[in-house]
């Protein structure tokens, strides 16, 4: 037996957690135990929500910029045109009901060359995951929440995006039942693509409209991170 | 006495292979304003829990979607879904939002839901 035990007891695997993680533990485990859902519900929810990426959303946009008719669709019932990229909102999910955390409704917002649109929750972090998968740390942010309403055009800025004056920009603040995503214009540059080569300039960004798709860029926005000049001891 | 027993997942009970808010389609009878009317957001008091922004109370805007039928966030919050109202999607100026709204900027709008209670005709 060694007098040293105390010293090699397993390292934490995380050094800090935050309130709200704590919260969500008690809630689960209340659920839980309450019978709302099983140990094994959770388990098979959380891996089939981290299985979903914005793929679909961008296949949607693609297919909208070919085909008229499917582009009206989209604006009339985003739901029912979102079975033509394999996802279906109501059905799919192992709940049958829906993501455990979101509801069926979808709105695709389109731009127009003279009205550009972006979406926000300023409540909370409302986001349309089944056909756009988990959001962005910075779209969960009180910053992007609280500042995307007021000033749109300086937080478009900063994600590189300048919005001619002439050009109206709306917020989409998913406040209800509804989660949207934006279908942007088909930029200048690609006539003749097919519709896989017009899905990968769809980025995530594009589709919550802090970007607009450009030929030959298929990534997201790379934010610059500032490290802080007088920073907090933890 | 006993205890009263709660069914707390009749909700999803009734949302599974249907949807929500599509399971409340057909179930707030008619709806009180159309697309294009003008709408004031009425500042009601609410208890505890909300989804209508303070930013948007006492402001006028423009319907443009008659989006789904659903109970309202503040009583579904209580889980009472008896009682369904028409959701309507209101644009709203952005210089009638944010006084200091950057100038130069008259179009810009921004766009959000409140079911029928909370809006009233102007």
């Amino acid at each position: 037996m060694s007098d040293h035990d105390h010293d090699h007891k397993p390292a934490p695997v995380v050094d800090e957690v935050s309130d709200f993680e704590i919260l969500e533990v008690a809630v689960r485990e209340l659920a839980i135990e309450k019978g709302l859902f099983t140990m094994d519900d959770h388990r098979t929810w959380t891996e089939y929500i981290h299985t979903l990426g914005p793929t679909p959303a961008a296949r949607l946009v693609a297919k909208a910029w070919l085909d008229p008719e499917y582009k009206k669709l989209c604006i009339e019932d985003g739901v029912t045109a979102s079975r033509e990229v394999d996802i279906d909102w109501v059905t799919s999910p192992p709940t049958q009901f829906g993501t455990p955390s979101d509801y069926c409704n979808l709105r695709v917002l389109a731009d127009t060359p003279t009205l550009k649109h972006v979406v926000v929750c300023t409540l909370c972090s409302c986001y349309p995951r089944p056909i756009l998968g988990q959001s962005p740390e910075w779209y969960r942010t009180p910053n992007y929440r609280r500042r995307l309403v007021r000033w749109p055009r300086q937080v478009l800025s900063e994600f590189g995006l300048q919005v001619p004056e002439d050009v109206e920009v709306r917020v989409a603040d998913s406040n209800q039942k509804t989660r949207y995503i934006v279908m942007p214009n088909r930029p200048e540059g690609t006539d003749g693509w097919t519709e896989d080569q017009l899905t990968e300039i769809v980025t995530r960004d594009c589709l919550i409209g802090v970007a607009v798709p450009k030929p030959g860029v298929t990534s997201n926005v790379k934010l610059p991170v500032m490290k802080a000049a007088n920073p907090v001891p933890h | 006495m006993s205890k009263p027993v709660y069914d707390r997942t009749h909700h999803a009970k009734m949302a599974t292979g249907v949807g929500d808010p599509q399971c409340f389609s057909g179930k707030a009878g008619d709806a009180k304003f159309k697309v294009g009317d003008r709408v004031r957001v009425r500042d009601l008091p609410d208890i505890f829990y909300t989804r209508t922004m303070t930013y948007a109370r006492g402001l006028e805007g423009t319907v443009v979607e008659l989006v789904y039928e659903s109970p309202p966030a503040e009583n579904e919050a209580w889980d009472n879904t008896e009682v369904s109202e028409w959701f309507y999607s209101v644009v709203f100026s952005q210089h009638d939002i944010w006084p200091a709204y950057s100038v130069g900027y008259p179009n810009d709008t921004l766009e959000t839901e409140f079911s029928e209670r909370w809006l009233e005709a102007v």
